[in-house]
């Protein structure tokens, strides 16, 4: 099994809550999730960009944690839930300023979609060819985070 | 003082010279069974091992044309001397590039003997050192039609001037991919196309043969992108269990489809990427604005 994807064994080799979101397939799955982790990244004004690059040190356990137990005996590699996190993240920071706004309610409006596609079309859609299978609870997991993480920053912003 | 030719006369003439003069529709098939290979026996067809295939990857696969009635293609005269290889090259590319296939050999199909069935195909891959053999059969029908002004044929010149034959070649490919030592059927896939043209009498037999090689080329061509999908489509029924009587095991010695099913990932399709991207543009035009 590779040592770095995370499995059950996290609870004995803590650094696969971390390295699980590195380790991925192959080049193509790889390269599709590091495009839609510098996408907010790039959106991000400089210092909210440090600030979400360390959030993402702080979530990648918190999710691995999260969809562990749906793992039973397999294995999850992939970037896509932190993504899923920093999208989150970041359109709640853009959308919560005026000129931002409609990037970040853009940013959202495309996660749900794409969440609800996944609901929607089930295992045909997210069964890969090469003998795995998208996993959409990381992706609501790691949405869920990025809202927790990000919202009461966002809350504090506004006027009382 | 020499009659007039009748009315009557001089059309049974025209008809006569339309009838025979044109050349008369004409068809050529080659083809070789997969069927009659591996089950030259009807009543005692092998049953394949009940306990099913287990695929060792990296795989050693071996691809070969199957010999066509009762010789191989190349004694048949279907394909030419060199040109066996590279229609197979083409199948061969398309299992290339994928990281499960180990070592893909090319077996001339001079050794396979018509109707050896699967004790000539286990000689055949011992020889080679192949576990899994993609068999190629071939259906290739060859139309001549007349056209109309090819009654021009009687005057000699026009049977080497006027193109007064349609050429239509039709050749459909099937790969049929065999777990060799366990006789277990694992995939297929086929590839078809059609060639048409025009040609003179004199050119008739050149032009089929180029059609003929031509229709080959592109089959196999239109085989390798459905071969594409299949295999694709196989590795996922055997990763979810529909595939009961085959598995594959992987470098690791993990089965796939113990393991297929349990092994997830966090992935954005390619679509969700360039969205993704349009949105950062977006986003990017806005801050500059």
């Amino acid at each position: 099994m590779d040592p770095w994807a995370l499995t059950a064994d996290a609870l004995r080799e803590p650094w696969r809550l971390w390295t699980g979101h590195l380790a991925h397939y192959g080049w193509g799955h790889a390269l599709a999730n590091a495009v839609a982790l510098l996408v907010p990244l790039v959106l991000l004004p400089p210092r909210e960009r440090r600030r979400a690059a360390l959030a993402l040190l702080a979530l990648a356990p918190a999710l691995s944690l999260a969809i562990l137990p749906g793992l039973g005996a397999g294995e999850y590699r992939g970037a896509s839930g932190l993504a899923c996190a920093l999208w989150a993240l970041a359109g709640l920071h853009l959308a919560g300023r005026r000129e931002s706004a409609a990037v970040g309610l853009l940013m959202l409006a495309g996660l749900g979609i794409k969440l609800a596609a996944e609901a929607v079309l089930g295992a045909g859609f997210l069964l890969r060819a090469e003998g795995w299978q998208t996993m959409p609870a990381a992706h609501l997991w790691g949405t869920a985070l990025g809202l927790g993480w990000a919202l009461p920053g966002s809350l504090r912003r506004r006027p009382a | 003082m020499p009659r007039p030719a009748h009315p009557a006369r001089l059309g049974a003439v025209l008809v006569l010279l339309a009838t025979f003069g044109c050349t008369t529709p004409a068809t050529t098939t080659r083809r070789s069974s997969l069927m009659a290979y591996l089950y030259p026996k009807e009543k005692a067809a092998p049953a394949p091992n009940p306990t099913g295939a287990r695929l060792k990857l990296p795989l050693r696969l071996g691809i070969a044309f199957v010999p066509g009635g009762t010789a191989s293609w190349r004694v048949q005269n279907l394909l030419g001397p060199g040109e066996e290889k590279p229609l197979l090259d083409v199948v061969k590319r398309s299992f290339k590039d994928r990281p499960w296939v180990g070592e893909i050999k090319l077996i001339p199909s001079a050794y396979l003997r018509a109707g050896g069935g699967f004790d000539n195909l286990d000689q055949v891959a011992r020889m080679y050192g192949v576990d899994v053999v993609a068999l190629v059969s071939v259906d290739q029908i060859q139309y001549t039609d007349p056209k109309w002004y090819s009654f021009t044929y009687l005057s000699i010149v026009g049977a080497y001037v006027l193109p007064g034959d349609a050429n239509d070649t039709r050749t459909l490919i099937d790969a049929a991919v065999y777990d060799v030592p366990t006789r277990t059927f694992l995939l297929r896939a086929p590839g078809q196309s059609e060639v048409k043209g025009s040609s003179t009498w004199a050119h008739r037999e050149v032009q089929l043969r180029a059609h003929s090689q031509k229709g080959l080329e592109l089959a196999m061509a239109d085989l390798s992108k459905n071969l594409d999908a299949e295999v694709a489509a196989f590795k996922a029924e055997v990763a979810s269990g529909e595939r009961r009587d085959v598995d594959v095991v992987d470098r690791k010695g993990v089965s796939l489809r113990e393991s297929g099913g349990r092994n997830f990932g966090g992935a954005l399709g390619w679509p969700e990427a360039l969205a993704a991207l349009l949105i950062l543009a977006a986003g990017l035009r806005m801050r500059r604005a």
